[in-house]
Order: C-alpha cells, then structure tokens, then sequence
C-alpha cells in the first residue's frame, strides 16, 4: 500500500451536508443531457421512419445487394446483413417495437402495482399482507422463464379455438403477449416502492392532519397520498424501461419475442454466429440496446436521486 | 516502518502540547468556513485544560484539528502543533497512526454511536491493544478486563462478550474512556464526554476521567459547552469563540476574575442549583456568527451588550490581564470603567422595566 | 424463533402460490395436458399408458397441483417422454452446469463489487471513484445479451483459449481445473459484469454513510489501519443491502443462465428448459421452475438469518418478539 491517509472517513458536522451534496452529483448533468438527446432522437426516427428517405424498409433487401453482405460505409451506414437488409433501417424499426411494448408494459405495470402499493401501504393490515404475499410471489417467479412459457403459451392459445366468455384470443399478436406478460411482472417492483411510499406518507403530519379532520380515504388518497407518490414514480418509470428493454432482449434471443418488426435482441440472436465474418450485423443492434437502456438509466438515476428513492427496490 | 518511527521526546522539561496560531478551515460551496482562527496555546504534561465555547465555536474541531483526525479533503489547516516537541501537522497519516491510541486518544460525545455495534466490547478494546502494543490474545484480553475493572464496570469479564446495545449509555462511555486508555496515551481529548449522558451519570463521568488522568499522570483537554463542567476538573479553562480564543486562565482566576463579557454571559446562561426557583437565566441574545463572514473587528460584539464603536471596527488582541497566564481579547474587559458605566445603564434600564410592569400589572 | 418460524410459513405461502402460477401457465391454451405430458403426436397406446401414471390430469388444476406438489416433494419428478429419460435423472445431469455458471457468476460479481464498493467509498470523488462509477453505471446498463456478444467478439472469437460459440462443455472442477475454467470463464463473465456492477453502486452508497459515521471515527482514532477499518469495521456495518441483493439476483442469475448457456454452454438447466417449453415438455418445465422458486425462497430466508448473524442488534430485538 502507499501512504493511505483515512482523509475520507471523518466528516465534521460542518463539511457533512455539503459532502452529501457531493454524493448527489455522482454522474454529471452531461449524463442526463446525453440520455435526452439519444432518447429523443431514437424516438423522433422510430415514429417517423415510414417518411424518412434515408431509412430502408426493415424487410427491405439493399439494391444489388441479396445475399452479399457490405460492412458499415456511407451508403448503408450499419452495413447489411445476411439476407442483404440494411441494419440501420432494422435498428431504427426495431427501436419503434421495443420501445412501445417497453413503454407500454410499464405504464400498466404501474397504474396495477401503483394502486395495490398505495392500498396496501394505506390500509395495512391483512390487506397489506395479502398483497404483499402477492407481490412477493411475482418477485420470486424467475421472469425470463415466466415470460418465455407464458408466451410460448399465448402463441398456442391465439391458435387454438378456445374461448373465455365468448372471446376468442386470435387477436393475441406476439406484440399483445409479450406487452401482457411484461405488464404483468411489472406490477411487483412498483407495488413495492409505492407501498414504501406510501407507508412513510401516511405517517406525515399532513396526512394525519388531512385525516384527524374528517377527510374520507378516498380524498386522503387522492389529494395526500398521490400526489407526493408521483414523482418517485416517474423515477421508477424510466428505470422499469430500462429493464424491460433488456428482458425483451432476453427473450428475443430465446425467440420468444416479435419477430417482424424485427426488436434489436432477435437481430442479435439471428445473426450472432456471423459475428466473425459480419461483427456489425450484431454489434450494431447491441450498440442500440445498451445507449438506450444506458440513457433509461442516466434518466431514471438523476429522477430517483432528485426523489430520494433507492435504487436496489428495482 | 520502523525506520518512521517518531521521537516523541516525554523527558525533558518541553511542554507536552504547543499549538501556535493554528487554522482550520473548510472549503464549501458557501465559501470558507473559518472554524478555527488562529488559535494558540500551551499545554503542560498531566495537566487539564477545559475548551468551552457554543455549538459552533469551534471547539470540537480544534481537538480533531490538534489530534490530526480531520479528513484532508477540502480542509486547509495552518499553523503548528508540536506534541512532545514534533511538528504534528502535516505528518503523513501512516505515522499519525503511531501517536494515535498510544500517544493521544480520544472520548467522544455520544458512546452510542462512537462504539462498533457489531462488534463486541471486547474485540473494540483488545484491538489498538494488539495491534499498537503486539499483546497476543490472552494478554490483550486479561489487560482488557483489567481497563474495564478501572473503569468502575461490574462483572468486566462478562462485558468483555457483549455487544454495545446491551449496556447502559453511562456503561458505554465508561468502554470508551477504557479503548481511549488502552495503550497509555499522554493526552486524552473529551470531547463533551457527558452531553449524550444522563445527568446523574455526568459527574462520575467527570469524576472517573479525573482520576484517571491522576493515576496516569496523562494530561487532558476537555471540550465542553458547559462552564459549570469544567470549573471542578481542569487546571485552565480556554474560552473560545467564532473560532478564536477570547480568555484563557487558570480555572481558579477565571471563576474569580473573568474578563471577557463572553465568559461572563456563558456563566450566566448556566442553571444553578443554589438559586431560588424560577430565577430567570441570562441566555446569550443572538447566534454565534457565521464563520464564512465572521464580523469585523472583535467577533463577538453584535451579540455583546457592553459593544461600543470600536468593538465593531478593530479586532481586540490577547492581553495579558494581571497575571501572564491569564489572557483575553476584550477592549472593554469586565470590571474596567467602561464596563461598569454601561452596567448601569443596563441596570437602571431593567429597574424601569420592572418598575413599568408592575404598574401596568 | 418466532419471528422465524413466522418469515418460514410466510415463504412457503409464497412457494405453493408461485408454484401454482407456473403450472397455471403451462397449461394456458392447452386443451388436452395429457398428450403434453405423453410427447405430443402419440399413439392411442401410449397415451393410455400415461394415462395410468397420471389419473388426476382431469381433475381440477387445484387437485392437480396437490398430487404434482406430492410427486415433486417425495422425490417422483416422473419420465419425459420427448427426452425418453426421467426428469430426476435429466436434472442430475445437467444441473451442475448451471450451477457452476451461477456460482461463479456471484464469485466474478463479489470480486468486482467488494474493492471496488470499498475502495471508491473510500477514495470518494476522486479518480478511482469517478472511473468505477461511470463504468459501473455502463455496466448495470449492459443486458447480459449484449455483454455476450461483446464477449463473443472481442475474445471468444480472437483468441483459441475458449471454446467456440456454444461450444463449451460441462467438465467437473475436481476432474480438470483448467478445463473448467475455459469451458466456464466466459459464461460466468456474461453474469457476472452486470451484477458486479449493481453490487458495486449498492455497497458504495452504504459504505459512504458508514464511512461518515461516529464509530469509524472512533477506530481511525485508535489508530488502526486503514485497511482494517475498511474491511472489518465499516464492511460489516455495510453489507445488508447487499447479501438482500445476492438473494434477490439468484433468481435473476439462473434465468440469465438460459442465455450464457445459449450463447457459449456447457449446456445446463436453461438449455433444457428452453427445448421444454418449445415441446410444451410440461414435467420437465415444472420440475425445473420449482427448483429455481425454491432456491430463491431458501435463499431469502438464508438472508433473514444471515442479518441476525451481521447485526446482534436484529438478533436481540428479534429475540423479543
């Protein structure tokens, strides 16, 4: 060892509120700038690919180009890949499925887990312990294989002809399944921070207040509780896509996802035994997929942060 | 390692403790915060010096600045500190390791916090004893039990296997001061030692320090907020305030002849015992200045009730009063002319006051 | 032993409902569990064989998963017929994999998360503070998939020293070490970047606060070394988020498995599992789910213990109650 000093280890009263001030500002501002930009970018091409020129449809074979590949140059700026597609067309098409089942799975993620967090946090109890049971469930299914079997079971189920009150389930598309089975292992992680929320909310001397006052549950819990669990929850919406996208990579490359359009982890699973010959038909897709869970992260970090919530709860 | 090893002289007639116009600021985003302003004085071998001043005033951090535990980041310090006639600032941490534990050591405020809650008192005692002193187990821990019997702890052997949750907040300081005097140290810093403590446990606190410091020939600084604390256990009492010293005098002098209005409204806000109920303590109007800005000239004038212009406008210096250890940094000292005048003032004031009240009453 | 007995039946509740949730699933969409169970396109024959084995397939899923439950527990994990092996000898077989990837997946995860967490707690903001954070924040942010094939580029295709995608065997650590190591390195990387990454941030953050607290102080003042404090004093206090976090990734850590297998082998449980649920091979999906929810169950309950092993505090006020 050289000379450690343990310069670190005591804090006087006076340098310990601005050295937890420092530990706020871990990751500069050019982190969340970064994420904005790269978000906002990603999702103004994923919306209008269809009229952009310079992106190639996603199935779309490259003129004078099938079978042969062309690495990454200025006419097709990802290159092409086996079947002679251009890889950046793919990429910006894949970024419109991914980030809509993402975005979508985590939206009823939390409006279900938002709510059964707050009436468990609220109400205590046996329902708190009921859903707790619940949610603790959820969190020990391993998700990839959940999700993997329940969609593999969607499929057969949208072919069979079996009906629920009437209903058949042809309509059950991959994208319908894959965003029904995301939603549904969303639910717990929200449920639990809202329901940590929650409980210390309850506890405010406002709420008790609003509540010593004759305030009904319900007005409590709209007009207290809500309001004050929303900003952790936008914190926890951006890291919940972050992890979506990379559990639909996952389970792309187990093909268990949407094939056409095609979503960056089935590019990385069709073409990963060509990474010798053709290194940019996978890299570039898995270039994609960790800026983008990268700039979810930086995003949702700088929020949890600004909200004070942990982020092991995820 | 060895080839570092300090010579830190304990035989000829050096002072244990010279501190010389030391400094000890912190760099904030609100700026510099002077916490210790030019701050000297002289410490004798097995001598007790009490350190009393408000939150704030700096004391806590002169003792980590002269024991050296301050983080190095984003403080500056200045000055010297000369401990058994070695320059201590700016030694590199690995030989500050040396002194610390077996030179000087240190008691702090709250034992609650201060001891490893999961470790045992055991372990937390027989640790500096083996690695400062190389004791093998057994030896580090018969001497463990021996500090704690020292200590006035019943059944030490017992306590040596429990955790610090499971004593009692008097029990747990009394584990402290035992680590703090585990390898013989020369000089004991207390830092408030009795503010997290019961009242009735303060004084055998107090007390146990005392005889200890007696036994062990160590000498002590005793940080305190409290007057009252200090008048029975030190041999010389350093008022300090925004950072500097404003009195120092051997207790008795002080108690007997204090200069500064300071100490004198320090003495005030005390509570005593001997007074009729429902006397009304003097608090001290005001808050300790901010040691960003610290006000021109002397630093505590906006709150003193005996300022004039030129307590505004130049900083008093340390005069000596009428004997040379007595010192202090007041223009209008208590007891001078200027003194007495606006006493009466005061007093004439207050008269009406009553006298008003009880009319209107 | 209260509260334990009480956090036991808690996780048990748990258990049957997550295990009832999997054998829900797999029967969704399946209008005959019968000829699942049999091996699909089979003949009349067959089907009634199975049929004998399995007399409850038409009973209600409740009744099912009590006679499944009973099965599983007294050690009758039954015989897959798309495989022609019996599910307890096809565990026995490729279970090892799989755990070797996951435990050396925590192992790669600990090394990178203990002196990194310690270290940049210690030495906050400075540069090796700074560095680890970014690239700890680069690598909670890499799905494994990517990690992979970043494995797969940069050394699984340039150097001979690993086996070729997906062609990395099982070999046992007692029969050939340095076969082990080539054949399970790259796999357990693929883990074990991202959750060193995770534990990394976890176990700074906690050793920030500890680092910053009266009794640190106290042993600095006693004039231990540095390391000593680090390692023994403030580790200690700091590390209950971060064994909550071992048990809570296990689960995490065998799903990945499916993809490490995928990507380099030795072909494990995950493997299995993915042609299971391809075949609908519903003894062999079950079998295999139940024991990854039953890790995950011991394994939180193993974290409960451990907190009163870390703080005598937790087991004195658990003692109370």
């Amino acid at each position: 060892m050289t000379t450690t000093s343990m310069d670190t280890m005591t804090a006087m009263p006076d340098a310990a509120s601005d050295e937890r001030v420092a530990t706020k500002r871990r990751l500069p501002k050019l982190g969340v700038t970064f994420g904005v930009l790269w978000l906002g970018t990603l999702i103004f091409l994923a919306v209008f690919a269809d009229f952009m020129p310079f992106i190639r449809g996603y199935g779309q074979s490259l003129d004078g180009a099938t079978n042969t590949r062309f690495g990454p140059g200025i006419d097709f700026w990802f290159g092409s890949d086996t079947l002679g597609r251009d890889v950046f067309a793919r990429c910006i098409y894949g970024a419109r499925t991914s980030l809509t089942i993402a975005s979508a799975s985590i939206l009823v993620g939390t409006v279900v887990g938002g709510t059964l967090g707050m009436v468990a946090g609220y109400f205590k109890g046996w329902v708190d312990r009921v859903i707790s049971i619940f949610t603790d469930s959820l969190l020990a299914l391993p998700a990839i294989i959940i999700a993997s079997l329940l969609v593999g079971r969607f499929d057969v189920l949208a072919d069979s002809d079996i009906k629920f009150l009437g209903f058949g389930f042809g309509w059950m598309s991959r994208t319908w399944s894959v965003t029904i089975v995301f939603s549904l292992l969303s639910i717990a992680p929200v449920a639990r921070i809202v329901r940590a929320q929650t409980l210390s909310l309850s506890q405010r001397e406002y709420v008790l207040a609003a509540r010593s006052l004759g305030a009904s549950t319900r007005r409590v819990l709209w007009r207290e509780i809500v309001p004050n669990v929303i900003p952790a929850l936008t914190a926890v919406i951006f890291t919940g896509i972050a992890i979506l996208l990379a559990a639909e990579g996952g389970l792309a490359f187990l093909g268990y996802s949407v094939p056409r359009p095609p979503s960056w982890g089935s590019m990385i699973a069709d073409d990963r035994d060509k990474i010798e010959e053709a290194w940019w038909t996978s890299i570039f897709p898995c270039f994609m997929l960790f800026f983008t869970v990268l700039a979810f992260n930086l995003i949702g970090d700088r929020l949890a942060r600004r909200f004070d919530i942990r982020e092991a709860a995820l | 390692m060895s080839a570092d090893r300090l010579s830190v002289r304990h035989d000829d007639g050096e002072p244990l403790l010279q501190v010389a116009e030391l400094r000890t600021h912190f760099r904030t985003p609100r700026g510099m915060v002077r916490a210790v302003d030019g701050v000297t004085f002289t410490l004798e071998r097995g001598k007790a010096l009490g350190v009393v001043g408000e939150s704030g005033s700096g004391k806590t951090v002169l003792a980590r600045t002269v024991m050296g535990l301050l983080p190095k980041r984003n403080v500056n310090t200045s000055g010297s500190v000369r401990f058994g006639g070695v320059e201590m600032l700016g030694l590199p941490q690995r030989q500050m390791r040396e002194l610390w534990g077996t030179e000087m050591a240190m008691v702090f405020q709250d034992p609650m916090s201060s001891l490893n809650p999961l470790m045992k008192v055991g372990k937390q005692i027989t640790e500096p004893l083996r690695f400062h002193m190389g004791m093998g187990k057994s030896d580090s821990i018969a001497t463990a039990e021996r500090l704690l019997r020292d200590v006035r702890i019943p059944e030490p052997r017992r306590r040596l296997n429990q955790y610090p949750h499971e004593l009692s907040g008097g029990m747990r300081q009394r584990v402290m001061i035992a680590i703090a005097l585990a390898c013989g140290p020369n000089l004991l810093f207390a830092d408030e030692p009795t503010t997290a403590l019961d009242v009735t446990v303060q004084s055998q606190i107090l007390d146990l320090i005392a005889e200890q410091r007696r036994d062990r020939n160590m000498a002590v600084i005793l940080v305190t907020h409290d007057l009252g604390v200090v008048a029975n256990y030190t041999d010389e009492i350093a008022v300090m305030y925004a950072g500097r010293l404003v009195e120092k005098a051997p207790t008795r002098t002080l108690f007997s002849n204090m200069k500064m209005p300071y100490t004198k409204a320090l003495l005030r806000s005390i509570p005593k015992l001997n007074l009729p109920s429902h006397t009304r303590l003097d608090t001290i109007p005001g808050r300790p200045p901010d040691l960003v800005h610290p006000p021109r000239g002397c630093r505590f004038a906006p709150r003193c009730a005996n300022a004039r212009d030129r307590c505004t406008e130049e900083e008093p210096p340390l005069l000596a009063a009428d004997s040379d250890d007595h010192t202090y940094a007041c223009w209008y000292p208590v007891g001078s002319p200027e003194y007495r005048e606006r006493e009466e003032q005061l007093k004439r004031l207050d008269d009406r006051r009553v006298l008003a009240a009880e009319e209107a009453g | 032993m209260r509260y334990l007995l009480q956090r036991f039946v808690q996780f048990l509740i748990v258990f049957v409902v997550v295990t009832f949730i999997v054998l829900a699933a797999t029967r969704i969409g399946s209008s005959d569990p019968l000829r699942d169970l049999a091996g699909g396109q089979v003949n009349q024959e067959r089907l009634e064989e199975v049929a004998a084995d399995y007399p409850y397939l038409d009973k209600p899923l409740v009744i099912q998963y009590g006679y499944w439950m009973t099965d599983i527990v007294t050690g009758d994990w039954g015989y897959s017929y798309y495989q022609s092996q019996s599910v307890m000898d096809m565990f026995k077989q490729r279970a090892p994999a799989t755990f070797f990837i996951v435990f050396w997946a925590l192992v790669i995860g600990l090394l990178i998360a203990l002196p990194v967490g310690i270290y940049s707690a210690y030495r906050r903001d400075r540069i090796f503070d700074k560095a680890t954070s970014l690239s700890t924040f680069a690598t909670i942010s890499m799905p494994s998939l990517v990690v992979a094939v970043l494995l797969l580029y940069a050394v699984a295709a340039r150097t001979d020293l690993f086996p070729t995608v997906g062609g990395s065997n099982y070999v046992a650590p007692w029969d050939n070490p340095y076969e082990h190591f080539k054949n399970f390195f790259l796999p357990a990387l693929t883990l074990g970047v991202g959750i060193g990454g995770v534990w990394s941030r976890l176990l700074r953050a906690d050793m920030v606060l500890t680092l910053q607290s009266d009794f640190v102080t106290l042993a600095k003042a006693k004039g231990i070394s540095p390391m000593r404090i680090l390692w023994v004093h403030a580790l200690r206090a700091s590390v209950l988020s971060l064994i909550t976090s071992v048990a809570l990734q296990l689960g995490a850590l065998i799903s990945g498995s499916i993809i490490a297998e995928q990507f380099f082998g030795p072909r494990g449980l995950g493997d299995r599992l993915v042609f299971a649920i391809q075949q609908n091979d519903l003894l062999t999906l079950q079998a295999i789910a139940v024991v990854i929810v039953a890790v995950v169950v011991v394994a939180n309950l193993a974290v409960d213990l451990l907190y009163a092993v870390v703080d005598p505090r937790i087991r004195a006020a658990r003692a109370l109650t």
